[in-house]
């Protein structure tokens, strides 16, 4: 027995190319494996954004989670957090329920009995099911349509369904779409703006605001500054979505096809030129072009600072952070650092980096949060100095981490500067 | 409204008990699931995950899986998994999914026989049930398998069941209960919190068991009957447990698992012998640890009716349920008990 963490350099991958990923880095082909990373990739309650917390981003609102009581457990973790306290309530299931479904007749009275308890009247009541009534067929939007009748008040649906982990509409995919389903049909107006995508704000310095400013929007509305019920409802004015994560994609169609409202997706970048040329495009597509020369010295002055200082960072980078491990990989390569391990999902969309990275780096190793011998990963010999990531920081215990997975989103040339700032100061 | 819950979280469920009990003796523990009842476990209901690592693995079953009832998948994964896993053991425990699809655990632990060398264990939890109820059928399922052979008996070592954090809310916990046995000359043998899987085989060599917890009380019969090992209940720290209160004549409940509770209400009542203690318990009440006045909790309403109604002058309960009772004016004792809050005592 190797009793040894299984990898591939990225030279080794680029080579064998998208359709013959090892079945080592294919999550479906083997047991997973409990690391840091593992609970949020694959357990849709567990950590972060998770469907629970995600699906009381609307103001005001509350949460029953029906399921066996194993799948709201954890939810103390985040109940315990102020802005969620008598938020979550739980309709616990047993045999007998799952035998008969008698649990679904109990639904509207147990909602009516939530909203009676609630010193504030909610604005929405959001029906968490999990695994257990993916299998039983359960028609939720029915059974929350007579919630609806019962107490008034909009009653949807929330999927944490693990099992559809891998599938086309994986659950955190889902809870964006059931979030903006609640938004009316209103009369567009030409500088309104959403941003889709996070559950929390981008950090105020975000360069996003000021270029969409320069470009004529007065109004940007992302879902986690609405301060009530009122002002969510005024997201359907926007005369455009820009999506700033791929899994609000189906929620950014959904609002084309029952609001008029088009999209543009932006990829979350940490390569300057790059950030740059996504600009450029951006900008094209407006009409307009952006000047971005301030934020882009900006960054780049902060990644001169940090290289200054560790001329001989040396990273581990993992995928339990706001990024793509192997996009972020790329930047620190080009930056001039050394990347000589990434802990990540590999997926055909990751190719595009792979690629370049290959020539840049090509020893780099790629390891896979859920492969069973990452119980056996050894830091020794890895020549890590520094990690980001919570994954990279468990691997690498030892070493200065930047866990870079807080709530506020980095984006853009601000999260490239914050990031090395935040670097500079472990 | 039965099942509903407006104040406490979901206690720790069935599953999350099983590998409590499974945690430390080195096997590879399969939790037969899409990866959220996985993450619950590791993130939340197992302490010392974050502390040690541990072969504990999500089956990643996928919609598909579950629908064709896929089992050769999940035994191939396996056997995969344990040619590159150094393990005494491989354990498969259940959860919601394969509970709704049926199952058979018995088949799934034969066929997994049939490709590895490694000794299956294979426990049927649902994730309906409570953390105990899973603590049972592993400790039974773990004994079966490895307690086979018979050991002479040492009258210095005294086997300790039902300890597991989910239990005894405290990491050091078995330290402290080897120091209590030490100090009367005896070695406790702490199954699964510091004494592994050899502790298990060699459990017939012990002079007696002590259960801490009602969930490991069908185990120690078991040894009973097929070793005829003795077996003593409660909690030989329990000391700790108890503050320097004024107890005289006061009326006090203790809300914990039972025998927990129990060894609270000795405690207190070798301290001050006038004080009206009764128990009461969200878990399984074995009939045989009972007192007539202990009560069982199903639903919220049963704790605060009986707080309001109990003229209670001291509550010894997790800090949690606090909240539940906002008029009781008398002392709360925060008495952690980490499968109601996934908290351990400070």
């Amino acid at each position: 027995m190797a009793k040894e963490a299984y990898y591939c350099t990225v030279k080794e991958l680029n080579e064998l190319g998208r359709d013959a990923i090892p079945a080592q880095l294919r999550s479906n082909t083997h047991l997973i494996y409990s690391s840091p990373a593992t609970l949020a990739f694959n357990s849709p309650g567990a950590e972060g954004f998770g469907v629970k917390r995600a699906g009381l981003a609307v103001p005001d609102s509350i949460m029953l989670i029906v399921a066996p009581g194993c799948c709201g457990r954890n939810t103390s973790l985040i109940s315990s957090m102020r802005e969620y306290d008598n938020r979550f309530f739980y309709l616990m299931m047993d045999e007998t329920d799952i035998v008969t479904g008698r649990h679904l007749k109990k639904i509207p009275k147990a909602v009516e009995e939530i909203c009676n308890c609630c010193e504030k009247r909610p604005s929405v009541v959001m029906i968490c099911i999990t695994c257990v009534d993916a299998l039983l067929g359960t028609d939720m939007e029915r059974v929350c349509r007579k919630a609806e009748e019962r107490v008034g008040l909009p009653v949807r649906p929330c999927y944490m369904y693990a099992l559809t982990r891998e599938g086309r509409k994986p659950p955190m995919v889902h809870v964006r779409q059931s979030l903006y389903s609640l938004l009316e049909p209103k009369k567009k107006k030409g500088n309104v703006v959403n941003l889709l995508g996070f559950f929390s704000p981008l950090v105020d310095e975000c360069e996003l605001y000021d270029l969409l400013g320069s470009a004529g929007v007065r109004t940007v509305h992302e879902i986690s500054r609405c301060k009530d019920y009122e002002e969510y409802q005024t997201m359907s004015e926007a005369n455009f979505n820009l999506v700033l994560h791929p899994e609000a994609r189906f929620a950014a169609e959904d609002f084309h096809n029952r609001l008029q409202i088009p999209f543009i997706e932006l990829r979350r970048l940490y390569q300057t030129d790059k950030i740059a040329s996504q600009y450029q495009a951006f900008g094209r597509v407006l009409g307009v072009t952006f000047s971005d020369e301030v934020y882009r010295e900006k960054a780049e002055e902060a990644v001169a600072k940090f290289k200054e200082k560790r001329p001989d960072a040396s990273f581990a980078i993992g995928e339990c952070m706001n990024g793509d491990p192997f996009e972020m990989a790329l930047a620190m390569i080009k930056y001039g650092f050394k990347v000589p391990e990434i802990y990540g999902t590999l997926t055909a969309e990751n190719f595009i980096y792979l690629n370049q990275l290959s020539k840049l780096s090509p020893e780099t190793k790629v390891f896979s949060n859920m492969e069973p011998t990452m119980l056996y990963y050894d830091p020794e010999k890895s020549g890590v100095n520094m990690t980001i990531g919570k994954d990279a920081g468990y691997y690498h215990p030892e070493q200065p981490n930047v866990v870079w997975n807080q709530d506020r989103q980095p984006y853009g040339y601000a999260g490239v500067t914050r990031l090395f700032e935040t670097l500079l100061e472990v | 409204m039965r099942g509903l819950r407006k104040y406490l979280t979901p206690f720790a469920p069935d599953q999350s008990g099983a590998v409590s009990v499974l945690y430390e003796l080195g096997g590879i523990i399969v939790i037969c699931d899409a990866g959220g009842c996985t993450g619950n476990v590791c993130g939340f209901d197992e302490p010392r995950w974050f502390e040690r690592k541990s072969a504990v693995f999500s089956a990643g079953l996928r919609d598909m899986d579950a629908i064709l009832g896929r089992d050769d998948r999940l035994v191939a994964k396996l056997t995969d998994a344990a040619e590159k896993i150094d393990a005494g053991f491989a354990a498969i425990v259940g959860t919601p999914v394969p509970a709704v699809i049926g199952t058979d655990y018995r088949a799934l632990r034969r066929m997994c026989e049939k490709k590895t060398d490694l000794p299956i264990l294979a426990i049927d939890t649902d994730g309906m049930e409570l953390y105990d109820k899973g603590e049972e059928k592993a400790y039974l399922e773990l004994f079966t398998v490895f307690a086979k052979e018979k050991y002479e008996v040492c009258e210095e070592k005294v086997g300790i069941l039902g300890m597991t954090p989910q239990d005894v809310s405290d990491l050091k916990a078995a330290d402290k209960v080897r120091e209590e046995l030490k100090k009367e000359g005896k070695e406790a043998i702490c199954y699964g919190m510091g004494d592994g899987l050899e502790a298990v085989e060699r459990a017939s060599e012990v002079g007696k068991n002590i259960v801490v917890s009602a969930a490991a009380l069908e185990v120690a019969k078991y040894l009973e009957k097929t070793f005829g090992t003795p077996y003593e209940i409660g909690y030989p720290a329990a000391g700790e447990l108890v503050q320097d209160l004024d107890y005289e004549g006061k009326k006090i409940l203790v809300v914990h698992q039972q025998v927990m509770a129990e060894a609270i209400r000795q405690e207190i009542l070798r301290r001050d012998s006038s004080a009206k203690v009764q128990t009461a318990t969200w878990f399984m009440m074995k009939k045989e640890l009972a007192c007539p006045q202990d009560v069982s909790f199903r639903e919220e309403d049963d704790y605060i009716d009986l707080v309001k109604n109990g003229g209670f002058d001291i509550i010894f309960a997790d800090a949690c349920m606090e909240k539940m009772v906002p008029d009781f004016q008398g002392t709360f004792v925060n008495t952690r008990h980490f499968a109601v809050s996934g908290r351990l005592c400070e």
